[in-house]
């Protein structure tokens, strides 16, 4: 029995594969975009990945780097095309390590590719790979230290909240910068609680419209055009493992009601149908906005944030988390180090020039930072090669705001931001009130009172 | 006719093509298990909804072309 991810976008066949696969004996799991299947094979260990090339959210094969080095020598992959042309240029980019079946396939097709698999390399005689060997990845990956890395208290408070929730059935709500580790939590949270059960993930604000409730709660055949069969939503997917539900706050408010009673009731009917199913799984909902945001907004409705909010867990962004910069950069350093057998390491200059940044894109920015200096570093090399500016363009920060920049900060007014607005676009237009009002698209009329006013404030006392 | 045209047609024909692969394969391994009727009916009217959905795709290509 192997377990198995199928990653295509097309519902009938994942639902014909998921039959076919499971009399076979095999435990199936299904994604439907490349998003969602990043997120299983991070939180769950598979023997077989079969992907489609094609993806609403991108390439299959990118799937492939969402991978582990581990889990490359553990995992075997076969593509599923429609183009026989695909398999020489994938082949040359991939290596023969990845299997290929041309569409249409057929049972034997699929039983040679998941029956003829060779043993996991870990059981070969392998010398080099020891230290490697010696680690299961199903324990590596279990221990909470090793998830969530870093000594600062919050972290260690962290930790200890996760340990805590785990033990529980509670619905879990993430909240935290962007980068600063929601998924990793999540997966964490998983591990710890319900590792043997499927851990499915579903991005809340990469679904449109009415499609929402079938992804969540499925449909039945017939349900509305284009539902040629049923179709399990991902809360029947989960089963009695957990569900991730990324982006919630992007969930439309309407379609928040269905939510609602599923997470009251326990219970859920498919869209079209009849039978009610009842529900077991954990949902761990994440946002990057704040309770307070999320309040203002209007984003979220008050009942469905209690629902799963049961156990908020903040995630604190990396600049508040003392002394973990240079312990998650040597992590990063050191996983590198044995994915590619280097001996690198960051000097102390560049330490504490990594330690003094802001790091607006948190834990992920710092990955992506030391990953690309590594990449830029000749491996021979004893040390990496931090580049002398830190920081990408989308993560504008005070620090490297140019004049004239404004950057939004929790708590700001909306009348300041305004004021920011209408000074950055006059200021780019040199002035120019008329362009200027028509490109905030206010009337001139509006603009010169907006600045009529501003030009009252300092006299106003504080 | 261009290549990308026919690229493209190819691509729209194989993924019913394996649609209706896939649940001939299902209809078979049902009825050696000896599944519902209910099962296999719903499983051979997916194959018969996805050889309607091929034979528009190459309507609509010819008119298109």
């Amino acid at each position: 029995m192997a377990r198995v991810l199928v990653l295509d976008d097309d519902q009938d066949f994942l639902q014909a594969a998921t039959d076919l696969l499971g009399a076979l004996g095999h435990e199936v799991n299904t994604a439907n975009s490349l998003g969602a299947g990043e997120l299983m094979v991070k939180a769950n260990r598979f023997d077989h990945l079969l992907i489609d090339l094609m993806l609403p959210d991108g390439s299959g094969l990118q799937l492939l780097d969402a991978l582990s080095e581990r889990q490359r020598e553990n995992t075997k992959v076969t593509v599923i095309t429609g183009h026989p042309s695909i398999k020489q240029s994938v082949k040359s980019l991939y290596g023969p390590g990845v299997n290929y079946l041309i569409k249409p396939l057929t049972l034997d097709a699929l039983k040679d590719a998941l029956t003829g698999e060779a043993q996991p390399i870990a059981d070969t005689p392998e010398t080099t790979s020891s230290t490697k060997k010696s680690v299961r990845p199903s324990q590596a990956a279990s221990s909470i230290e090793e998830l969530l890395v870093g000594e600062s208290s919050q972290m260690q408070h962290l930790r200890a909240t996760v340990k805590r929730v785990a033990a529980t059935d509670a619905n879990v709500m993430l909240m935290g910068e962007s980068g600063a580790g929601k998924e990793v939590v999540a997966q964490a949270i998983h591990q710890l609680s319900r590792a043997q059960q499927p851990f499915i993930a579903t991005n809340c604000g990469a679904m449109h419209g009415e499609l929402i409730n079938s992804e969540l709660f499925g449909h039945e055949k017939g349900a509305f055009t284009g539902a040629l069969a049923r179709k399990p939503g991902v809360f029947e997917q989960a089963g009695e493992g957990t569900l991730f539900l990324d982006e919630i706050t992007e969930m439309p408010l309407e379609l928040q009601t269905t939510l609602l009673r599923v997470l009251e009731t326990r219970t859920l009917v498919r869209v079209g149908g009849q039978e009610s199913i009842a529900t077991a799984c954990r949902v761990i909902s994440a946002t990057n906005r704040s309770e307070a945001a999320i309040a203002r907004d209007k984003c979220l409705r008050e009942d469905v944030y209690f629902r799963l909010a049961v156990f908020p867990i903040h995630i604190p962004p990396l600049r508040d988390r003392d002394g973990d910069i240079p312990i998650l950069a040597n992590h990063f350093v050191a996983q590198l180090n044995q994915e590619h057998d280097t001996h690198m390491a960051i000097d102390s200059a560049d330490m504490k020039r990594l330690e003094a940044y802001s790091w607006p894109g948190n834990v992920r920015e710092l990955r992506h930072c030391i990953h690309r200096a590594f990449i830029m570093t000749d491996p021979q090399s004893r040390h990496i090669e931090i580049p002398e500016r830190l920081g990408s363009p989308f993560a504008q920060t005070s620090e490297t705001q140019e004049p004239g920049d404004f950057a939004l900060k929790p708590g700001q007014s909306i009348e300041q931001m305004e004021k920011a607005l209408i000074e950055m676009t006059l200021d780019k237009l040199g002035g120019d009130k008329t362009r200027a009002a028509k490109m905030l698209g206010v009337s001139t009329k509006t603009l010169y009172n907006r600045l009529k006013a501003y030009e009252n404030e300092p006299q106003e006392p504080e | 006719m261009s290549d990308d045209s026919v690229n493209q047609l190819i691509h729209d024909v194989r993924n019913p093509l394996n649609n209706i692969s896939m649940h001939a394969e299902l209809a078979k391994m049902l009825v050696a298990e000896g599944a519902t009727e209910e099962k296999i009916l719903q499983t051979l009217d997916n194959i018969l909804q996805h050889c309607q959905h091929c034979s528009t795709v190459l309507s609509a290509f010819k008119e298109n072309s």
